[in-house]
């Protein structure tokens, strides 16, 4: 069991994530369930592993640390944590998906304390995190920029120009965390490498100059060491996960990136995570 | 309209040290001020547009008002999704300056060319659109835009433009009268400006009276002028280096069908097809029917 900066078992954090990510999509009879549960431990990492320099009372602190969720498919994941983390109450959750809230499917706009950019679209976070970068190395206040990407986001073009711009200018206050499931979307099982490969990740990366780490994307003791890492170059951490992790059924299955879970399945999935 | 761009943005940098410039490997020798003085805020981000628009959403997203600069086409379709979600869903203090409107680029082709931007950016809610008509205002509504903030587009000439007294202090938002006149309103926009008075001159020549107005700012579209024009003129007619659908003859249109009376109506502009020849800015006025010489024949067999 890890201890965290906060004091907490993080295994429980990501417990309590993972289970309100299941009851929010269950209510809402929504779906991405399996890109949430992929990205609940890197989140667990971030927000209870003592990373993110953020302040629940302070949201908009100019200096702060910021998360710039790429991978918009994980909201709830998100907006789990943030609730956890106390940005708002756990009770805000329970509107996701239900008309006029402010939790859309995917992030809308900074309308909740705690998120900084709309996502949704793919390859829009790094662009964004090399500018938010940039304006803290103007500041100078000494503000990290993380980026949570999917894996199938990096077939996006815009990835690329941003990741060639931050290795030119040696963005070292930019981190990309890549949750890398290999699962496209898909009933048929569909790796990303079957669709359009990405191998070698790692080497693409250092070839782009940025400093790279492979982890456990579900072992907090490797995650927060290596979110943490200080570089001299911009830094990818490619977090190696498992698509629907936690819920037995779900794990690597393509098929629960659209599907929503049905009553028994549901049962199943909150009974396995208590 | 270039140097004026670059100068206003330039002097206004000086005394701003949160604006910020991107270039997307455009103005090489206009900017060396930027390159020179503003270290840390300047960039040449190469050909890399979309992650140009990101970023200056990034920045602005940090407290910057950043500054996103290229060819029109470049810099606005190319990353036309980052410019509806990074910067407008966000409200996100971004200036846009697209280099060559309309044919400025003639003899370069349709890859060149930007007769459709404006009817792209004219939906995407928070924006500002601006087409100066000359260097003159390209400096003034420029100095009003990075007050104002973002999102905003600024679409000027590829350079060369000739400068000339205006007869009125530009105001983002109002369109200024170039030319009075009493029988009819030409509306136009942009550096094509210069076509619409030569027009007036010809149908002068007529007898009529025309009124040449310069709609600079077609996002937010001045409805009030419209509305007075159409109760006290004979014809209004609309002049643009864009495509009929959507630009300022659609922002006029969309105005005039919902009022209750309304004049004579005619939109100029290029029409929905691609031209197929390239020649030089004036050459594909001409053939495209929106040169003085053929607006001024169109009106008059309208008119008669």
């Amino acid at each position: 069991m890890i201890e965290a900066a906060l004091g907490e078992d993080l295994f429980g954090r990501a417990k309590h994530i993972r289970r309100d990510i299941v009851e929010m999509i269950y209510r809402a009879k929504s779906s991405h369930i399996g890109c949430a549960l992929s990205a609940a431990d890197i989140l667990t990492a971030l927000y209870f592993g003592g990373v993110l320099r953020i302040d629940p009372k302070s949201p908009k602190a100019p200096g702060r640390d910021r998360l710039i969720l790429s991978k918009g498919h994980a909201v709830t994941a998100v907006y789990a944590a943030l609730a956890e983390r106390g940005f708002f109450p756990k009770e805000k959750l329970l509107e996701y998906g239900t008309d006029g809230t402010t939790l859309a499917s995917h992030i809308v706009l900074d309308v909740l304390p705690g998120t900084e950019t709309s996502s949704g679209s793919g390859g829009h976070g790094l662009p964004m995190g090399v500018g938010m970068a940039l304006a803290a190395r103007a500041d100078k206040n000494g503000a990290r920029i993380f980026v949570l990407s999917g894996d199938g986001e990096l077939e996006e073009g815009s990835a690329w120009e941003a990741m060639l711009f931050a290795g030119h200018h040696k963005l070292s206050n930019l981190k990309l965390i890549v949750d890398r499931n290999d699962l496209q979307d898909g009933v048929d099982g569909l790796r990303v490498s079957d669709v359009l490969d990405l191998n070698p990740l790692d080497e693409k990366f250092r070839a782009f100059g940025w400093e790279v780490d492979i982890v456990d994307g579900h072992d907090p003791a490797a995650l927060i060491p290596a979110l943490k890492k200080e570089t001299a170059r911009p830094h990818a951490i490619i977090a190696k996960t498992v698509k629907g992790k936690g819920v037995s059924f779900m794990e690597n299955r393509g098929e629960w990136h659209g599907k929503c879970p049905n009553a028994d399945e549901y049962a199943i999935a909150i009974k396995e995570l208590s | 309209m270039r140097f004026s761009v670059i100068e206003t943005i330039y002097k206004a940098g000086l005394k701003d040290p949160n604006l910020c410039f991107i270039t997307g490997d455009l103005g090489h020798m206009n900017t060396a001020e930027f390159r020179r003085d503003f270290a840390g805020r300047f960039w040449n981000a190469g050909m890399s547009e979309q992650n140009i628009i990101g970023m200056a959403a990034g920045l602005a997203l940090s407290g910057k008002q950043a500054v996103a600069y290229s060819i029109v086409p470049f810099i606005t379709l190319r990353c036309y999704e980052q410019i509806k979600v990074d910067v407008c869903d966000h409200n996100a203090n971004v200036i846009i300056v697209g280099v060559g409107g309309g044919f400025a680029y003639g003899s370069a082709g349709p890859t060149h060319y930007s007769i459709e931007e404006v009817a792209a950016l004219r939906v995407l809610p928070n924006m500002k659109i601006v087409c100066p008509v000359n260097p003159t205002e390209t400096r003034v509504l420029t100095e009003q835009i990075l007050r104002a903030g973002g999102p905003a587009y600024i679409r000027i000439g590829r350079g060369k433009e000739q400068d000339f007294e205006l007869g009125y202090v530009p105001v983002l938002g109002k369109a200024g009268v170039l030319r009075a006149g009493t029988d009819m309103t030409i509306i136009a926009s942009g550096t094509i400006g210069t076509e619409a008075l030569r027009v007036a001159d010809m149908l002068q020549e007529k007898g009529f009276s025309v009124e040449v107005a310069n709609m600079h700012t077609i996002k937010p579209i001045d409805a009030d002028f419209i509305a007075d024009r159409a109760k006290s003129r004979r014809a209004i007619f609309t002049l643009e280096e864009h495509s009929v659908l959507g630009g300022l003859g659609g922002a006029v249109a969309e105005v005039l069908a919902e009022l209750p009376a309304r004049p004579l109506f005619k939109r100029f502009g290029v029409a929905d097809i691609w031209p197929e020849v390239v020649g030089s800015q004036q050459y594909l006025r001409d053939h495209t029917g929106i040169s003085a010489e053929k607006v001024a024949l169109a009106i008059k067999r309208i008119l008669s």
